[in-house]
């Protein structure tokens, strides 16, 4: 469970009318993380797959645009995998094109609505605002002998240049309302020769003419009804156009859902494009496959291509193993755990996966924090109760409900009364410097795992000097159990001991002897760095392990917050008195709740992690079949 | 790290990337060395040395030269508070702005979607046009600038489909894309305290004077536009050619009008200049020649790192030039006046057609 799942690096060479084919067989089998690397065999330049995924993007695009307009059913699951030849996918394109035409057309038939409406919202806050100014209006409404008008609305941020430009055709501007984005204007000047130069101008600053009707003088009930009219008018004008497209694309859709599955069925190429290099008609892919299922691909590829085909497998190499994707844990009840991993960062191939050990040490820490039968069933309740919306992750609240369960049944405590049960162990605040003392031994025994752990995973890599002298290493390991000891035996009384003073400086000294043959500057920035990064160590060391007494700490903080609930409540009347057991216990699971868990993920994170896991693996992304959003959220 | 820390180390940087500046004589003894020189000292081999043709190696050296600015201006951007950082990446977007200056022209000219592609300049993240692979699927230029409008790039999107929807001139469109992205930057500008101004007012103002000009001219007398409609496309300057002068100067009927019109000291500087190609040519030494000052002078971090970014653009379009020429095999003096009129090539109605 610790051990990554064991990985080959395969090399697979078809002939190129078989891309097709093989990339639908990898991705049915859902084993293959493609590499894309270019290759180290020389000739092999050439991109066989370009014109497809063109193709197979125009396509998608336009599939996606019409669905805007005409919603498609959901996807089947599993569609029959059959290959997808150039010829249907360009066929399925044009047929796309044409039918996005016809879709724009509509789409703009839309806007058009929407502009006369949002025109006629205009007309009536202009007509509101023209109703107050006791002018003869029809006066604006068209071109006089000597003068001409107009009233219109321009892009707020054009009407200072449009002022000035209309200004060196000798007419003036009034703007006169400011809504949203754009501004009423009106525009007038002398008639003659500067028109057309003025309509240019006009039309580059993005000027629509407003019409003044003729009512508007003299009727404005009559305007406003009219208006109001107009604006049913285009909603009805909306409705219809839908019935209209809704009957036109009803006979479209299922044409439309085979084309959608045409597009699934040829992404598994699209998806491949950047591993795959040819030359002539070779075409050559590369990729990660589990060990196991090398095999198995092997075999499904004799059954599904016709051409002849190589495919070659070998484990990878040291220096490669940073681009090995890691695959992340199958266990259900670990999942929730993966992903506060996740958070951290992915193993890299060949580390220990930490999810176990994170999610043991994890619950053994927040039950020991946490210990409480009814607030633990109350967590582990409400997770259960909305496990719909939190997914996957409602179990890490049932697992840590049922730690703060078990540990409250070790500490007697049932909602802070430690009366109603008894205790299989003992409540933790009869001993304290017991629950220290065991907290303290935790975080040896936690910084310990994670030195070990640091060490195995670059002896893995053969990374034998970090193993050995790195930060963590196996002679850190020892200065550190040597501290523990020597800090042991003072608190049984005695002397630090001379064993462990022996391994202190035996393995300080090595640790200073290693970084000064590491650094590179004069002696005397030498002794400073070196005696400096020694401080560093033994402050570090102690001042880590603890940080593992907060765990007793907020065990025994647990215990006395439920005490002074219960003193408070013991102050108030009988209604108070229960109100305040409620109020304070909803207190301690939201807040203390909340702290604990934080704390915990720090000491994970900060006290473990950080020692043993460099987190910057890739996850395991093979490339599969089916519908967009399921392929996502896969891990 | 507070303001001061920001402040000091960002000087510190502009000052050490300043001395990869060219000196004055630097491009006359880069025009004398070859290709394969110029690319070894610059780290274009790569870009040279390839088996494509010319047309696209030349495109392989623009593109590693703009990478190289880019890079400098990520490295600048890092001690920057939000204000600054705004500015001297939106003056960066203008390389955002000519792909979709491409990609408006391939939609409109139904070029092929490789072609297309091959024109358009790879950027990093933070300078790219949000959803450019869907603004390359897009089947024509109305649906592209519709896509653009949902998103940070509406303040120009807009107005340029509204613009487009009125006029269906590849001009006018272009014309108000570069507006909008001169009116951001002044907008950016407009954020910033009196204690960052004065070297910003000097710096904004050089660019857009010179620009203000080149269009005046261009737009008037080249495609002889009238004077509302010219004075329409151009973005009046905080500094010399503001507003009212720019009225005063659109309204003249003849290019050496517009000079004598001009103030000081552009009056002096393009005195007898007779074409536009001098008149670029001496403006971009003018722009050089305040930006240097804003580096040597300037009291606020963000202005100098924006002077340093355009002179390095200036500097390394000039290379671009220079090497586009030996890969052309253009005579010496061609390539002479190309450098010299270079500044940035994809910049602001100067770049050629996709």
């Amino acid at each position: 469970m610790l051990r990554p799942t064991p990985m080959k690096h395969v090399r697979l060479l078809v002939i190129d009318e078989d891309l097709p084919r093989a990339s639908l067989t990898l991705a049915e089998l859902a084993s293959f993380h493609a590499d894309d690397r270019p290759p180290e065999e020389e000739g092999f330049a050439g991109q066989p797959s370009v014109a497809y995924r063109d193709i197979w993007r125009q396509a998608s695009s336009r599939l996606e645009k019409i669905t805007r307009l005409i919603p498609l059913p959901p996807e089947e699951r599993n569609p029959s995998p059959r290959v997808i030849p150039e010829e249907e996918l360009t066929a399925t394109n044009n047929w796309l094109g044409s039918l996005w035409e016809t879709c724009s057309r509509y789409e703009e038939e839309f806007r058009a609505i929407d502009d006369e409406d949002r025109l006629i919202r205009e007309q009536q806050s202009a007509l509101s605002n023209f109703e107050g100014l006791g002018i003869d209006l029809g006066m604006l409404r068209s071109k006089t002998r000597f003068l001409d008008f107009y009233v219109g609305l321009v892009p707020y941020a054009n009407v200072r240049q449009l002022e000035g430009a209309v200004g060196l055709a000798d007419h003036l501007l009034f703007q006169y309302m400011v809504t949203g984005d754009d501004a009423h204007v009106v525009i007038v000047g002398p008639s003659g020769a500067q028109g057309a130069q003025l309509e240019s101008v006009l039309r580059s600053a993005g000027f629509r003419h407003l019409p003044i009707p003729p009512e508007l003088d003299h009727e404005p009930q009559v305007m406003r009804a009219e208006l109001a009219r107009r604006r049913e008018g285009a909603a009805a004008q909306r409705e219809a156009l839908r019935q209209r497209l809704r009957d036109w694309s009803a006979d479209l859709i299922g044409q439309l859902a085979s084309s959608r599955e045409v597009l699934r069925l040829a992404e598994p190429l699209v998806q491949l494009d950047s591993a795959i290099r040819g030359v002539g008609p070779l075409a050559r892919l590369a990729g990660w496959v589990p060990a196991a299922a090398v095999s198995a691909l092997e075999a499904r590829l004799r059954q599904t291509l016709s051409l002849p085909f190589d495919l070659s497998s070998r484990d990878p190499r040291p220096e490669e193993r940073p681009l090995v994707p890691t695959i992340s844990t199958r266990n259900r009840l670990l999942a929730p755990f993966a992903l506060l991993v996740q958070q951290y960062g992915i193993p890299r191939y060949g580390e220990i996966d930490p999810t176990p050990l994170f999610a043991a040490s994890f619950l053994l820490m927040f039950g020991t924090m946490f210990g409480d039968v009814g607030q633990g069933a109350v967590i582990a309740g409400l997770a259960w109760y909305f496990r719909a919306r939190l997914g996957r992750f409602y179990l890490f609240g049932v697992l840590a409900g049922f730690s703060s369960i078990t540990f409250g049944f070790l500490f007697g405590s049932v909602f802070g009364f430690e009366h109603w049960l008894p205790a299989l162990w003992m409540p933790p605040l009869h001993d304290p410097l017991l629950m220290l003392s065991l907290a303290l031994g935790w975080g040896v025994f936690f910084i310990t795992m994670a030195c070990i752990l640091a060490t195995y995973n670059r002896l893995v890599i053969g990374n034998w000097a970090g193993a050995f002298f790195g930060q963590h290493g196996l002679v850190n390991l020892i200065f550190y159990l040597a501290l523990a000891w020597g800090g042991f035996n003072l608190s049984q009384g005695e002397a630090f001991g001379q064993g462990p003073l022996l391994l202190v400086v035996l393995s300080l000294g090595v640790l200073a002897w290693h970084g000064w043959g590491h650094l590179e500057a004069p002696v005397g920035e030498k002794v400073l760095v070196v005696f400096i990064e020694t401080l560093e160590t033994i402050v570090g060391y102690i001042s880590n392990t603890l940080s593992f007494l907060r765990v007793a700490a907020f065990s025994l903080n647990h215990a006395a917050l439920a005490l002074a609930i219960f003193t408070l409540a013991e102050m108030m009347g009988p209604l108070g008195h229960g109100l305040t057991l409620i109020l304070g216990n909803v207190f301690m699971i939201v807040l203390e709740g909340g702290i604990v868990m934080i704390q915990v993920l720090r000491l994970e994170f900060y006290e473990g992690f950080a020692r043993y896991f460099a987190g910057d693996g890739h996850a395991f992304n093979p490339l599969r079949l089916g519908p967009a959003h399921e392929r996502e959220s896969l891990p | 790290m507070k303001f001061a820390a920001h402040q000091a180390y960002l000087h510190t940087r502009v000052s050490g990337m300043a001395t990869r500046l060219f000196r004055p004589d630097t491009l006359a003894l880069l025009a004398e060395r070859r290709a394969e020189e110029l690319a070894a000292e610059y780290d274009l081999t790569a870009a040279l040395e390839s088996q494509l043709p010319v047309k696209a190696r030349s495109r392989a050296v623009e593109q590693a030269l703009i990478n190289t600015l880019l890079a400098e201006l990520r490295i600048l951007i890092r001690p920057m508070a939000a204000p600054e950082r705004t500015l001297i990446l939106d003056w960066g977007r203008h390389y955002a702005l000519a792909n979709l200056k491409t990609l408006i022209r391939g939609k409109l000219h139904d070029l092929d979607r490789k072609v297309i592609a091959d024109n358009l300049y790879e950027l990093p993240h933070n300078l790219r046009l949000p959803m450019q692979d869907s603004l390359f699927q897009a089947e024509n230029v109305l649906e592209l600038l519709r896509q653009l409008e949902g998103g940070p790039y509406s303040f120009i999107a807009r107005q340029a489909r509204v613009v487009f929807e009125r006029k269906q001139e590849p001009f006018a469109l272009e014309a108000a894309i570069d507006q909008r992205y001169l009116t951001g930057l002044v907008r950016d500008m407009a954020l910033f305290s009196d204690r960052h101004c004065p070297c910003l007012r000097r710096l904004i103002g050089a660019l857009l004077d010179r620009l203000a000009i080149l269009w005046l001219l261009r737009f008037r007398f080249s495609y002889q536009l009238s004077s509302s409609e010219t004075f329409f496309q151009l973005v009046p300057s905080m500094r010399r050619l503001h507003r009212e002068r720019l009225l005063a100067l659109v309204n003249l009927d003849s290019f050496a009008a517009v000079l004598a019109a001009l103030p000081p000291p552009f009056t002096g500087l393009l005195a007898a200049s007779h074409d536009l190609m001098d008149v670029q040519r001496r403006l971009n030494a003018f722009l050089r020649g305040e930006a240097l000052d804003v580096i040597h002078v300037g009291q606020t971090g963000v202005a100098r790192a924006l002077a340093y970014l355009i002179l390095r653009e200036q500097d390394l379009m000039a290379l671009f030039s220079l090497i586009q020429g030996r890969l052309l095999e253009l005579p010496a003096e061609v390539i002479k006046v190309a450098i010299e009129t270079s500044s940035a090539r994809c910049h602001l109605g100067e770049r050629q057609a996709a």
